[in-house]
């Protein structure tokens, strides 16, 4: 059993063996944006990746990446067993969740009874939760609810710096500290963003690059370096909580 | 026929420990007697706390289906298997008897009780007697509780409306109910909430405790491949019902203490 072998290695765990939950319950606050930069530095690193898109309407996961990503529902028994049994199989694909508004309360409900987090561990997945701040009281209660609810899960506060740093100021996200992994999601250039934001488009395809003028290109070159560094930071992070068995949040 | 029992035995096996006997029954089929008789089973392994059962669906028996260890098919009105029950209820190594009583039982089945002397050991608190009343949705089922309310008194009692297949207890008149409630002086109410229908019914194909489906095993207790999904429903529901038994507080009724540990804590 894979299982088994990770647990006998800590080492072995990674985003490999993930599942990240890409999440707010604010629209526009650039989760589909981080879920698909994931999806194709997956793709780039060479790794086997399944993306689930639990989002409707225009400029979901689903119309970027179609190739990738499996449109995803949970309202009904057999929606919800084609994403959580596929979620907890063992076959070494790194899982993304883009979970928006409209699923978000009950994936969290249904998690917390199916006793999600306890399963992943057991089979030697890290469940990580990349929750995209904004300085709403909604977004924040409902961080903090997660924090208690969801002990188990890697808690990994995304900050957009769309946004500017208010954010997470104030200690309006008091479990934050100096242990805390906050992946920070860099400005995009506004040059680049017409060229990005029109579905299909893979930024691990080269040849979209290709129709960029070389500012644009080197902008996102440049773009890409930056949050990709962050999601090897976010790696390294699964494998020392892995390898050490204790959330990551704790150290603050 | 009724056997009778040799009250004396007991006593000297009680001044050892107090064991605890369950019954679950109801006058009525199809009300969901043996799923109680499964999580109690379950509710108790998960406790380390040694229970056997008895089903009494001779010759065969759904409820050995699910817990072939611990159970034994009997015929609750043959002498033999009343010898069998009763007598080793406080020899036995498990001190917790769960007696799952076949629809249409339950009165002559308390009568034999009464008759041999083992409703009395209850009263006098010699062992633990509970009864668990599940109750069907229509008014005939309250009525059946003044019949047993007249056998078993003052033991435990506990009356449980089982909604696991969506049965609707609506139609009953809260007075009326209310009425029947009260003729058994501290009975409980407990609620089986529904569980989802493709849940409980791969446990069903699966044959094995609703403990194990959750634990992804089969019936050697090797790792299965059940739903994750249907697992995560089994185990919210096995949950809430652990929750009820929580409630009433079921390990401090039936948790076997000797005389002498009671003698120790009190001096």
């Amino acid at each position: 059993m894979l299982a088994d072998a990770r647990a006998v290695s800590g080492c072995l765990m990674s985003f490999r063996n993930s599942i990240a939950i890409i999440t707010s319950p604010r629209p526009r606050v650039g989760k589909t944006l981080l879920a698909r930069l994931l999806t194709d530095f997956h793709l780039q690193e060479g790794r086997p990746v399944a993306a689930f898109d639990l989002n409707a309407g225009e400029g979901t996961l689903a119309q970027f990446l179609p190739e990738h990503v499996t449109r995803s529902t949970i309202d009904d028994l057999k929606g919800q067993m084609a994403l959580f049994d596929r979620l907890m199989t063992e076959d070494d694909a790194a899982k993304i969740v883009d979970l928006g508004r409209a699923s978000f309360e009950h994936f969290f409900v249904l998690a917390n009874q199916f006793g999600f987090a306890q399963e992943a561990t057991r089979r030697g997945i890290v469940p990580v939760l990349l929750y995209l701040m904004s300085p709403d009281r909604t977004s924040v209660e409902a961080y903090r609810g997660l924090c208690s609810r969801l002990p188990e899960v890697m808690l990994a506060p995304v900050h957009n710096e769309i946004f500017g740093a208010a954010q997470y100021g104030n200690n309006k996200y008091a479990p934050i500290g100096s242990g805390t992994v906050i992946v920070r999601l860099p400005l995009l250039a506004a040059n680049v963003r017409k060229y990005v934001e029109r579905p299909p488009f893979s930024f691990a395809d080269s040849e979209n690059a290709a129709a960029f003028d070389v500012d644009a290109n080197i902008e996102l070159q440049h773009w890409l370096r930056r949050i990709y560094r962050e999601f090897r930071e976010l790696d390294l992070r699964i494998s020392l909580t892995a390898h050490r068995q204790t959330p990551i949040r704790q150290g603050g | 026929m009724n056997y009778v029992h040799p009250i004396h035995i007991l006593h000297s096996e009680c001044a050892m420990s107090k064991p605890a006997v369950i019954l679950i029954g109801a006058d009525k089929g199809g009300v969901g007697k043996t799923t109680v008789a499964r999580t109690l089973l379950d509710y108790f392994g998960a406790r380390h706390m040694p229970a056997r059962a008895f089903d009494t669906e001779s010759p065969r028996g759904t409820l050995k289906r699910f817990h072939p260890d611990v159970t034994e098919i009997v015929d609750v009105t043959s002498v033999a298997d009343q010898m069998k029950i009763f007598d080793t209820v406080g020899s036995a190594e498990a001190k917790v008897t769960v007696i799952d009583v076949r629809a249409g039982l339950l009165s002559s089945t308390l009568q034999a009780l009464s008759d041999i002397g083992f409703i009395e050991l209850g009263k006098t608190g010699q062992i633990t007697l509970a009864m668990f009343h599940i109750l069907g949705p229509s008014i005939a089922s309250l009525e059946e509780i003044a019949e047993t309310a007249r056998f078993v008194g003052d033991a435990n009692y506990f009356l449980v409306k089982n909604h696991i297949n969506e049965t609707s207890f609506f139609e009953w008149d809260p007075t009326t109910y209310k009425s029947f409630f009260k003729k058994i002086k501290g009975a409980e109410e407990i609620t089986i909430p529904k569980l989802n229908e493709m849940a409980c019914e791969q446990v069903e194909v699966a044959g094995i405790p609703y403990a194990s489906f959750v634990a992804n095993k089969n019936a050697k207790g090797e790792t299965a491949n059940y739903s994750f999904v249907l697992r995560g429903y089994v185990r919210h529901w096995l949950g809430q019902v652990w929750g009820e038994f929580d409630r009433v507080k079921l390990v401090d009724l039936v948790s076997p203490k000797s005389e002498k540990n009671i003698r120790q804590v009190a001096g």
